[in-house]
């Protein structure tokens, strides 16, 4: 029997992916083009659902010569349900739509933050993980039990990429190739650890507070001499870190595992992997990161998680082809982890061909 | 009004598509955009879009309403808004999408080139 292949499409949010794998988690193809505005500028949802119009059609072009496959070959159509912004979850999810009824195929929806956990297993090969899932959009800490990826721990109010997004936006860095990166880089020069408020409850966060109060002092503070720009990246990565390090360790207690994933954008910064891995060895376990490749959201991700559920029977029919803003990553039935039993990696028999 | 016409002119040149559209105010003061038509040439590719597009409700079903039917190759779309800024929204984003469907048919349908 062939190997199967999915086409994957993911517009979540400032990004417009469009991804080739096969089962094996194989990625035959995966470029995406990102939604960048001027410095001190965010994206709204209008403006990045026209940059997903124009170009999720040469996407899927690139997408399929570069794999070398032919809509004949694609066994089924992933895209991301949500959670995300609605117009630009539409742009996917209409071409979705023309393309399984030209073409004659299967779709799946996918949810977007099992998608990534997925992403990261297969990339690491991390089996059973507590997962840290950290974007501009969300921030859980996660652990599968029972047929669910359970939520822990998460952000009570803004997502942790979210405060070092407008955080760059308050030092007019530039968001390209990201602001996350650009923080990173910078912080690297800081020198002086400004004290900002540390905000773990319980095992949830918070990082509202912290971002106004670095934008309700940093002008002075920087107008006076206190400290550099670095001085606050510095500070800031350090502080927002080390609370999900302290509730992703709590949560590795509860439920008695060792090894940590990291996934989600804000996953690619090389110090939170650095922090969390400390923390990890003391506890005898592992940390399985990525790069940005795969942390940031990708078309392969959506295309590897929805061709696992279709592998275990599940598709989504045409008149339940929604997508939706809010979707949490409780909600989904991780059918394809339940039959552990009949051996191979997520419940499917090796194949030798 | 400007927005609208300049969507369509494009609509309209791109795909060379027979769109007609008028506006006007009733009694009630309901703003009612009456119809967006749409010439696929078949009846199949006219349901492809009418398919695609059905399954997204509109969003404040108390301010805007939205009737789509195929009938001779062509898809008709007609618009009922409470407020003429419902009606544009609805509207300019609908043929966002109408845009999108159309141009991906046009390049992954059959005949599809490569």
């Amino acid at each position: 029997m062939k190997t199967m292949i999915a086409l994957g499409f993911e517009g979540s949010a400032n990004k417009i992916g469009v991804g080739v794998v096969t089962l094996d988690g194989t990625i035959l193809s995966n470029p995406r083009h990102t939604y960048i505005t001027p410095p001190g500028q965010g994206f709204l949802p209008r403006e990045t659902a026209q940059h997903h119009l124009q170009h999720i059609l040469p996407l899927i072009k690139s997408a399929l010569e570069t794999a070398g496959v032919t809509p004949d070959e694609i066994d089924c159509l992933c895209y991301t349900k949500g959670p995300g912004m609605g117009a630009p979850l539409q742009v996917s999810v209409v071409v979705v739509r023309v393309l399984s009824l030209m073409w004659k195929k299967p779709i799946v929806g996918v949810n977007h933050c099992v998608a990534h956990i997925e992403m990261g297993r297969i990339v690491t090969g991390a089996d059973d993980p507590v997962v840290l899932y950290v974007s501009g959009g969300n921030t859980q800490v996660i652990a599968y039990s029972e047929g669910r990826y359970r939520i822990f721990g998460e952000t009570i109010d803004i997502a942790v990429g979210n405060c070092l997004d407008r955080f760059a936006r308050v030092l007019t860095l530039s968001n390209d190739p990201s602001p996350g990166y650009n923080i990173e880089q910078l912080a690297k020069k800081g020198e002086k650890f400004i004290d900002l408020p540390y905000v773990v409850k319980g095992m949830d966060v918070s990082f509202s507070g912290i971002l106004s109060y670095i934008e309700a002092t940093v002008v002075e503070k920087l107008n006076n001499n206190e400290c550099t720009p670095a001085d606050l990246c510095y500070s800031l990565q350090e502080t927002v870190f080390a609370m999900l390090v302290e509730i992703t360790e709590r949560a590795m207690a509860h439920c008695d595992k060792n090894d940590v994933l990291i996934v989600g954008g804000v996953g690619c910064n090389e110090r939170l992997q650095d922090m969390m891995r400390t923390m990890c060895s003391e506890r005898g376990g592992k940390l399985f990161a990525t790069d940005d490749r795969y942390c940031v959201d990708n078309g392969a991700m959506i295309a590897y998680t929805g061709l696992l559920e279709f592998a275990h029977g599940a598709s989504t029919p045409m008149e339940e082809s929604t997508f939706t803003q809010r979707f949490r990553t409780d909600e989904v039935h991780a059918i394809w982890r339940e039959k552990k039993a009949s051996a191979g990696i997520n419940g499917l028999k090796e194949e030798s061909n | 009004m400007c927005t609208l016409s300049t969507f369509l002119r494009i609509l309209c040149e791109k795909q060379d598509l027979i769109c007609n559209v008028c506006f006007f105010i009733t009694h009630n003061f309901d703003f009612i955009c009456s119809d967006l038509e749409v010439d696929f040439g078949s009846d199949e590719n006219a349901s492809i879009v009418y398919a695609a597009l059905a399954i997204d409700k509109e969003l404040q079903p108390d301010k805007v309403k939205r009737q789509m039917s195929v009938a001779n190759g062509k898809l008709s779309v007609h618009f009922e808004g409470v407020e003429a800024r419902f009606l544009r929204a609805s509207f300019s984003a609908f043929v966002d999408v109408l845009t999108l469907a159309t141009k991906t048919i046009e390049q992954f349908g059959q005949g599809m080139d490569s």
